[in-house]
């Protein structure tokens, strides 16, 4: 009988935390794409150390040297090079710090942006709520990458003007969603209770309703970070975004498209790449949705 | 319901003019004379310039400037692009149609293959063809668009040598601009190769029309399968089945509808992504649409182009996300509540 | 409605996906289906370029002339592809006085021009349109001088308004032109794709309606095709002249489809979307030569690439500074890396195949140590800051100037020179050029006759800096002299004592430093037949057969 007891109990007093993962890790495809996630992460960050070559240095006389796996390739530069000689692995290693690096950032900055907004917004009430709402479900209406290419229109091509026009771009569907979150969570009993204890602002968000939100911010932040990835390589691509000489994904395969029959590789193995981590965001993305769902329903 | 309509309405009405002012006050963030962004016109004469001054405003206030410029929306009378010199409204109107066109097969394309797979992954959610059609649906959710139709094109045109790579028909065809969408206009068209021409256009249309439908298809499926599953947890469901009616007959009459309700809602979200799907997707097969010509645009620097470009695509998605949203109200009275 | 809401969608996916079943069987079975009536009778030339224009007077740009020019026009005299040597074409024959100033031009009297939608002659080619056509260039209140901005850049660098005093009409079938001092180049400079002949009666016509600007958007020629339609960007319709007064063209249909994408146009290739591909890249020769469907064309052309500095702006108006920046670069690299060995070195701007060429040139040494020096002497020990406009379009004489910028850009680099590279849309490029917003430019030229001339002048004379064709910005009045004192003589020798200096004075004062002189390649179906290249200008389309098999 005690076993029956205890097993309820034992799961109660874990912490949130520790059910997540626990659910979270039953999935294998969540699991993988954590670990592959955290390679992406962990390339984004030191792929200048660990580049074999300079990514930009350009080598005159080894054009266009096919990958180390055909009989003119050689081993120290295994996807081969480019037309202009250089290392196309090392380029690939440090585009990482651009695509999915950059893509962190943005997603970051455009979290701390939102916060701020959505609890303002969550937090006031009246006739300014409802012209901010109306304003807010129009610029989610307009998707993130249209809203980006209209921004780079404006502030003209470039990286970090991609950066900030993605950041824009996402924000609006986070200030959304906080600001549900908040009102939400406004309307719990415990809420009203925790105030008639004598809390003040500060105290009511930080202590009971960021406690209770963190875990939809996080499949938020999954999310923005997919489409971030998909706009900037997108961006890229078609020369709005990160320019020559730039190593970001999406710009080496615009650059490589020249090159497509001497070079698929330089085609395929970027795109393979940017796959693979919108892949690992969306497998984690999904693993956390699942996974908070059973918790609630245990 | 009269006033839900009226209110959309307000707020239709209320989108337009707040986009229109973002359109206008382009011409003056734009790097350049505003009065070049404005008319299009290149090189103004001396002559021209106080001309052009008065019939656009320019020694006015800000707010008779923008109340002109509404008026040159309204009467047609809009700015020439900077690159060809021609009338930015004509133009348009020419390249909308490849782009509607387009845009429409892969939303049907995304209804009538998603859907049917969603619900089939909600049928035994655990099962292993609902995993493997989850996991294609995670995979098409991830790829990139522009690296999959590259993939597409290796494959089918180069390596292959079935499908052609770009534009709407062989050049060689000749078909007259009627409605603008090619296959109507090859029915209409008098020529005498007209079978010919529809395979033609058959075999440009296929390659585009599956690259622009992976993404919303996959979006579908993912959308149905978590309705239904949704739906299946519900108690009038599990009263219907307590009442020992089969796995089908519920499914059949009860939950489909009620998953599939959200689905109208979905046309107007798929749209709006759809489009600037179709940016990428046409700057790739050379289609001649809308989405490549913005590109286009933007390289150009051709600010007028830009400019009126931006206030189209966002009018039209916005009002096609608020008529489906309508349309879900009408066969949703729940929704009207809110 | 509602009720069936949900039975409706799944019965129409099953009806669809059987529809969709059939399309697509159908659709892949039709990969090899026996030629199409159209294609058979149809020619799609795949370009590189919108053009500008449909008046070869008013441009010098190739993809213009490619374009337009033999296709829609004839001229008076035509160039022998093989020889070099000038024939007859609308002008059956010729005479020249002994002074050299007086040309007469006997017409053939069976030319018919284009029968149009919007334009049907009632006479055939006679002498008033040869006057009308060059009236236009000359005479400033000739009605249709002013149209497409009054600028008519061959001819003004050849120096035509100088030298032409009169174009006359003796007869209807003679035409005489008078002028002011002897031009050894004047035939050859008749000859080229820029001295196409207009209608005087659709000039009357379109005088009469106003509609001025028609003369140069809805062309009417001579030539074996007529205009039907143009897309800008997308492609430009021709259909058969057929009362040509040659053999009619060959095809019923001749479609430009415009493709600025080099890997693109290869694709259209190799899926038999493009007949005839313009500019294949050198880099793919050998992965073309390898398939059974396709060929590639090749033939020496007379062509140049080169660095153009703005020789007026500071620091590029120091000869030091010029020379060592031509020091500072790595031709060899580049002519691997751009050009994939298919181009030789250049060191004049006048190719070796011609007869004015300068053998003693001192060679171009890539010597970052010496440019080093020159740069210190010249008092910029430090480098500097500066542009390279490398132009968004593969021609032959640059078949990729971004990546030659990016090589440069390293070059400069070692010694001390920090370059940007500059790229706009092609036309917004070739406009900002002629207003010399650049520092320095990669671009180049490809001649239109065989005459020597046709490189100095229009390329670095004065005339030249003033139309804005004159890339280098540079005027010079020693060079001036030689290159006009060249044109008097009609005595080879004498010319080319002058040339020979020219070109000495160049290779010193470095206004230009010239990179290669490049293959002129072609790839193309290998069921055509008919299509060759010239050495000077544009290509000929109207005897290009499809094999039927």
């Amino acid at each position: 009988m005690a076993k029956f007891r205890l097993l309820p109990d034992e799961q109660l007093a874990r912490s949130p935390v520790r059910q997540l993962w626990r659910e979270f890790s039953r999935h294998h495809s969540a699991v993988a794409g954590l670990l592959l996630f955290i390679i992406f992460f962990l390339l984004a960050l030191m792929s200048p150390l660990i580049s074999p070559h300079d990514p930009y240095l350009q080598n005159d006389t080894l054009l266009l040297l096919p990958p180390s796996w055909s009989e003119q390739g050689l081993v120290q530069y295994p996807f081969g090079t480019d037309d202009l000689g250089r290392d196309l692995f090392s380029r690939l290693l440090v585009g990482a710090r651009y695509t999915f690096g950059i893509a962190i950032i943005t997603v970051l900055g455009a979290l701390i942006m939102g916060l701020l907004l959505g609890t303002l917004a969550g937090m006031s009430k009246g006739v300014k709520s409802s012209i901010f709402n109306h304003v807010l479900d129009l610029a989610l209406t307009i998707p993130s990458l249209l809203l980006a290419i209209i921004i780079v229109a404006i502030l003209g091509p470039g990286l970090q003007n991609t950066t900030w026009a993605i950041m824009l771009a996402l924000l609006p569907q986070f200030v959304h969603g906080i600001r549900n979150a908040i009102a939400e969570q406004l309307n719990q009993d415990y809420v009203v209770a925790y105030r008639l204890d004598g809390a003040n602002n500060w105290q009511v968000f930080s202590r009971i309703i960021m406690p209770n939100i963190w875990e939809r911010l996080t499949l938020m932040a999954t999310m923005a970070l997919s489409t971030a990835t998909l706009d900037i390589a997108a961006l890229g691509f078609l020369g709005l975004g990160a320019q020559a000489p730039s190593a970001e994904w999406g710009a080496i395969i615009g650059d490589s498209l020249d090159l497509i029959y001497i070079a698929p590789v330089s085609v395929a193995v970027p795109g393979l790449l940017i796959f693979m981590a919108v892949l690992s965001v969306n497998l984690v993305g999904d693993g956390l949705r699942n996974a908070a769902k059973k918790r609630r329903e245990n | 319901m009269i006033l839900y309509l009226l209110r959309r309405m307000f707020l239709l009405a209320f989108v337009f003019i707040a986009l229109s002012i973002f359109a206008f006050s382009l011409g003056y963030l734009f790097p350049g004379e505003p009065l070049q962004n404005f008319t299009g016109l290149r090189h103004i004469s001396a002559e021209q310039l106080p001309l052009l001054q008065q019939e656009y405003r320019m020694e006015q206030g800000y707010i008779a400037q923008y109340l002109a410029y509404l008026g040159r929306i309204f009467s047609g009378n809009w700015a020439l692009s900077f690159s060809s010199q021609q009338p930015l409204l004509q133009e348009m109107q020419m390249l909308m149609p490849a782009t509607l066109e387009l845009a429409s097969y892969a939303l049907l394309i995304s209804f009538f293959i998603g859907i049917p797979i969603g619900i089939i992954a909600a049928i035994k959610p655990e099962g292993t063809l609902s995993k493997l059609i989850s996991a294609v649906a995670v995979a098409g959710y991830s790829i990139p668009v522009f690296w999959w139709a590259l993939l597409l094109i290796m494959l089918f045109s180069l390596a292959l040598g079935w499908l052609p790579t770009a534009g709407r028909i062989g050049v060689l065809y000749e078909i007259n601009h009627v409605t603008g969408f090619m296959l109507p206009d090859i029915l209409l068209s008098g020529t005498a190769h007209r079978q010919e021409a529809m395979l033609n256009a058959l075999r440009h249309l296929l390659l585009p029309t599956i690259v622009l439908a992976t993404f919303p298809t996959t979006v579908m499926i993912r959308f149905t399968r978590d309705a239904m599953l949704d739906v299946w947890e519900q108690s009038y469901i599990k009263t219907a089945r307590a009442k020992g009616l089969n796995r089908g007959q519920v499914l059949y009459r009860h939950a489909l509808r009620n998953a599939l309700l959200p689905v109208i809602r979905q046309i107007g979200l798929q749209f709006s992504t759809l489009i600037t799907l179709a940016m990428i997707t046409e700057v790739i097969f050379s289609w001649p649409g809308i989405g490549r010509w913005l590109i286009d645009s933007i390289y150009q620097r051709n600010y007028p182009a830009i400019q009126a470009g931006l206030l189209v695509i966002s009018t039209l998605v916005i009002t096609v996300n608020m008529l489906t949203e309508i349309l879900h109200t009408v066969f949703n009275p729940l929704a009207r509540k809110r | 409605m509602k009720p069936n809401h949900g039975h409706m969608s799944l019965y129409g996916f099953n009806r669809c996906t059987m529809s969709l079943l059939v399309c697509s069987i159908s659709l892949l079975s039709g990969c090899k289906p026996p030629l199409p009536d159209t294609v058979r009778s149809g020619l799609v030339y795949c370009s590189e370029g919108s053009p500008e224009t449909f008046n070869p007077q008013l441009v010098t740009s190739g993809t213009t002339i490619d374009a337009i020019s033999q296709q829609l026009y004839d001229r008076l005299l035509e160039i022998d592809a093989d020889t070099g040597e000038l024939v007859p074409a609308l002008a059956k024959s010729w005479q020249v006085s002994a002074d050299g100033k007086t040309y007469l031009f006997t017409l053939r009297d069976d030319v018919q021009f284009h029968q149009t939608e919007y334009f049907s002659p009632s006479r055939p080619l006679q002498a008033e349109d040869v006057v009308f056509t060059f009236n236009r260039i000359m005479q400033r209140n000739h009605p249709f001088h002013r149209q497409g901005g009054g600028n008519y850049p061959f001819f003004q660098s050849v120096d035509w308004a100088d030298l032409v005093d009169s174009v006359t009409a003796d007869t209807p079938h003679q035409v005489r032109f008078k002028l002011s001092r002897p031009d050894s180049s004047f035939l050859s400079n008749i000859a080229t794709d820029f001295a196409a002949i207009l209608s005087a009666e659709y000039g009357a016509l379109l005088v009469k309606s106003g509609q001025l600007s028609r003369m140069d958007s809805h062309p009417i020629g001579t030539g074996p095709f007529r205009f039907k339609e143009y897309q800008k960007d997308v492609l430009i319709r021709y259909y058969r002249h057929r009362n040509y007064w040659r053999e009619p063209a060959k095809p019923e249909q001749l479609v430009f489809d415009i493709v600025p994408n080099n890997a693109r146009r290869m694709a259209k290739l190799f899926t038999h979307e493009c007949d005839v591909v313009a500019f294949p890249r050198v880099a793919e020769l050998g992965l073309i030569s390898k398939r059974p469907d396709v060929d590639v064309q090749e033939s020496t052309s007379m062509n140049i690439g080169f660095w153009a500095f703005n020789t007026v702006k500071p620091p590029f108006d120091q000869v030091k500074v010029r020379q060592a920046l031509a020091h500072a670069i790595n031709r060899d690299a580049i002519l691997q890396a751009v050009y994939f060995g298919h181009a030789t070195a250049a060191d004049s701007v006048l190719p070796p195949t011609s007869w004015a060429y300068n053998p003693n040139l001192a060679v171009q040494q890539y010597d970052p140590v010496k440019a080093k020096a020159l740069l210190t002497e010249a008092g910029y020990p430090d480098g500097f800051s500066m542009d390279i406009w490398a132009m968004p379009v593969q021609r032959l004489y640059n078949p990729n100037a971004l990546k030659m910028a990016e090589l440069m850009q390293a070059d400069l680099a070692q010694i001390g020179v920090r370059a940007s590279i500059v790229s706009y849309e092609w036309n917004s490029f070739r406009r900002k050029l002629g207003s010399y917003e650049h520092d320095s430019v990669l671009i180049g030229w490809s001649a239109d006759n065989a005459d020597p001339d046709n490189f100095f002048r229009p390329l670095l004379s004065c005339s030249a800096a003033l139309t804005g064709s004159n890339r280098a910005n540079w005027c010079d009045e020693t060079f001036d002299n030689l290159i006009s004192q060249a044109l008097l003589t009609a005595d080879q020798k004498q010319r080319r004592s002058y040339y020979m200096a020219a070109q000495q004075y160049l290779a010193e004062q470095m206004p230009l430093l010239s990179i290669a002189h490049s293959q002129r390649f072609q790839a193309i179906s290998s069921d055509i037949k008919g299509v060759r290249i010239n050495p000077y200008g544009g290509i000929a389309l109207a005897n290009a057969v499809k094999d039927v098999k």
